[in-house]
């Protein structure tokens, strides 16, 4: 019951500060405004980490999803969760695991607070209303710790983002993510 | 040192009391634990994911490190029978965890500085110090940035003009990340080193050619050199034992590569530690099931969760038992090694409740177990073959029996023993092979008819409807079987169609005899 409830929650929630969900300020300081005039469907945020090898493992299956569903107005920015990560760390962490989306240094856990993210990697899809239609894993390829599948069964952040694009509700709106828990300063 | 001890000491008597300490600060009670039992793998090179040593790296990390300690997936150590002492346990009790959680709880206070604790000290090359002989494996390996688990070994040229006696090896991969776990044999017979590179790639694919070590029992055992686990710090023999690397030979290293994320290049090195003399006593290796189970008669029904296979040995003469460890595949869930002493009393000598080939360890008792002539040593192993599962290989299940590669299975427990007397160890090691042979002839009768049964319909019908359906036909004989049979290739084998199977089979039956 408790779950159903949150999940309907999550669905309607709609974050504060709808305007300031746009903009975000990537590696390099650049501000990068979504939805604004680029006609994008939908961003997604998704919480990273340098050193958790869990998220580190997903970024071939996150550059494919940004592949996919880029050309199709979907915006992806890999956000460090934690704080501190220095801007050469982040820069050289992209180029290691060929990160081919924005990176955004979540300063004051500023993304992490609104979403309600609590490990990495977890994937946040935010449409241009600024409601939060997704928040969870990328798949299921991690049962638990040290529990993985040779493949993936449910591609849970694919299924949000067709759902999205054809405009139909997403079938999970909420799912548990296996990683590394975000430490909130 | 004594510090640390102390440290824990007093955390532990005061949560043994009862009463959570007044306050847990990293300082004074958490630094001296992760110190203890964290961060010899948790330090820049070393193969842990990050490091775990000062105040700011535990914090940032604390959420995690409370959910795998309460889990009990960190710090990696998978045997679960308290009744024996092992070496270098590295779990952390009851208290420590308890008292790791209050902390996160209190918001992860330092403490006092003057209490800091000075970060612990590492050899900054090898963990043993200065090795007897390094040497590097033949060719370089690129481990994908993705993919499935990749199982490769490799031929390390020993090229030794003389027999030596290893009391350790220790490795330094350099796919650090990718790395998971290695295992390394003698190769006597230097026959990897002829298959090396074949597909085009450094190394040997798979875990198939170990055919010699089956045979005579390695993996970690008295033919082995031991492995490589993250967390398992590499340590001498005790006592005057040592492994027996032949003039000549080649070690040949298996390992198991995860995929990290980003493309890496193995090119380990191995350094040799070597006794100056033979040892009194040589290491018998005894294995139950011997061959990894390959005469076990392994057959794994899909959907089955809890198939179970069991052997035992009767020790021929006393012996003092020296370490333990066992290996299987993906879909082994439990493994126990228990050893009933002639009175009729039990030991547990080696249970472990949630198998993970990701963490084949070997656990050295720390103190040699005394066993006396006619003791029983039994092994029991528990499959899981169904969908609930999740580290099956094949989705949907199917039936799976013995074989090398990782989505076949295969299992057994191997104790390591000296003779308690001197001059019995090939004795023992004759009554054990005795035992394990009188069960080869088994298996090869049982073989004979399990082919037998194999050339019915209705074995391989398994929910008896009449019909084979595509999971119920073994992988092997699929294509053919339908390619042949199914003639409105629908991938199901019915009415007529299972008729002329059904013919056919029996054609193939009645020529086998003949």
């Amino acid at each position: 019951m408790r779950g159903v409830l949150s999940m309907l929650l999550a669905v309607t929630a709609v974050l504060p500060c709808a305007a300031e969900v746009q903009v975000f300020e990537v590696l390099g300081g650049e501000r990068v405004a979504v939805f604004a005039k680029d006609g994008a469907k939908a961003a997604v945020l998704v919480f990273i980490d340098t050193e958790c090898p869990i998220a580190n493992a997903y970024h071939p299956e996150l550059r494919r999803l940004e592949k996919k569903f880029g050309p199709q107005g979907v915006r992806f920015f890999m956000v460090h969760a934690d704080p501190e990560t220095s801007v050469q760390k982040a820069a050289k962490h992209k180029e290691d695991f060929g990160i081919t989306a924005p990176v955004v240094i979540d300063k004051g856990q500023k993304w992490v607070k609104k979403t309600g993210a609590t490990v990495t990697p977890e994937a946040v899809v935010v449409t241009p209303d600024g409601g939060s239609v997704y928040r969870g894993r990328i798949d299921d390829r991690y049962a638990d710790f040290g529990k993985k599948r040779p493949e993936a069964k449910t591609r849970d952040l694919e299924l949000a983002l067709t759902a999205v694009l054809a405009g139909r509700p997403v079938p999970s709106p909420r799912t548990k993510a296996v990683g590394c828990r975000i430490f909130v300063e | 040192m004594n510090q640390r001890f102390l440290g824990i000491g007093v955390l532990a008597a005061t949560v043994v009391a009862g009463a959570a300490p007044a306050e847990v600060t990293f300082n004074e009670h958490i630094a001296p634990v992760i110190h203890g039992k964290c961060s010899s793998c948790h330090r820049p090179g070393q193969s842990g994911p990050f490091s775990l040593i000062t105040y700011k790296e535990v914090k940032k990390k604390s959420g995690t490190i409370e959910e795998v300690l309460l889990d009990r997936y960190m710090p990696p150590w998978k045997p679960v029978n308290d009744n024996v002492h092992f070496a270098n346990d590295r779990r952390l009790s009851e208290g420590e965890i308890e008292a790791f959680s209050a902390w996160v709880e209190a918001g992860c206070p330092e403490g006092d500085a003057a209490k800091k604790p000075e970060p612990p000290e590492y050899p900054s090359d090898w963990y043993l110090g200065e090795p007897d002989l390094v040497v590097r494996m033949q060719g370089e390996f690129t481990v994908p940035a993705e993919g499935r688990d990749i199982y490769r070994s490799f031929v390390f040229p020993v090229n030794l003009p003389e027999e030596k006696w290893v009391k350790a090896v220790e490795l330094r991969p350099r796919a650090k990340a990718a790395m998971h776990h290695a295992l390394f044999f003698i190769d006597s017979e230097r026959q990897a080193r002829k298959i090396d590179g074949r597909d085009g790639r450094a190394g040997i694919s798979g875990m198939g050619f170990l055919r010699r070590e089956e045979r005579e029992g390695g993996i970690g055992g008295g033919r082995g050199l031991g492995g490589h686990v993250p967390g398992a710090v590499p340590a001498l023999l005790p006592g005057d034992l040592a492994m027996h690397l032949p003039a000549g030979a080649d070690v040949v290293m298996q390992t198991h590569f995860h995929p990290s994320g980003k493309e890496e290049v193995e090119h380990a090195e191995l350094a040799f530690y070597f006794a100056d003399k033979p040892p009194s006593k040589p290491l018998i290796p005894v294995q139950v099931p011997p061959a990894f189970g390959r005469l076990a008669g392994i057959d794994i029904p899909a959907g089955q969760a809890d198939y179970t296979v069991r052997d035992h040995v009767v020790l021929p003469a006393d012996v003092e038992a020296i370490s333990i460890g066992g290996h299987a595949h993906y879909i082994c869930k439990e493994m126990t090694m228990t050893a009933t002493l002639p009175g009729g009393k039990e030991m547990v000598l080696l249970e472990i409740d949630d198998w993970d080939l990701d963490w084949q360890d070997r656990y050295t008792f720390a103190e040699p177990l005394k066993l006396p002539k006619g003791t029983r040593i039994e092994t029991v192993l528990v499959y899981d073959n169904s969908a609930g599962n999740p580290e099956n290989p094949h989705d949907p299940p199917q039936r799976i029996k013995w074989g090398r590669e990782s989505s076949d299975e295969m299992g057994s427990v191997t104790l390591t023993v000296v003779a308690a007397k001197r001059g019995q160890s090939e004795m023992i090691e004759r009554g054990i092979r005795r035992q394990t042979g009188a069960r080869a002839l088994g298996a090869v009768v049982a073989g004979i008819r399990d082919r037998e049964k194999q050339l019915s319909f209705d074995y391989h019908d398994q929910d008896d409807d009449g019909k084979l359906s595509w999971a119920e036909v073994p992988e092997a004989h699929r294509k053919g079987i339908f390619r042949n049979f199914d003639t409105d290739s629908n991938r199901v084998i019915e009415g007529p169609e299972a008729a002329a199977l059904g013919k056919w089979l029996e054609g193939v039956r009645k020529r086998g005899r003949r």
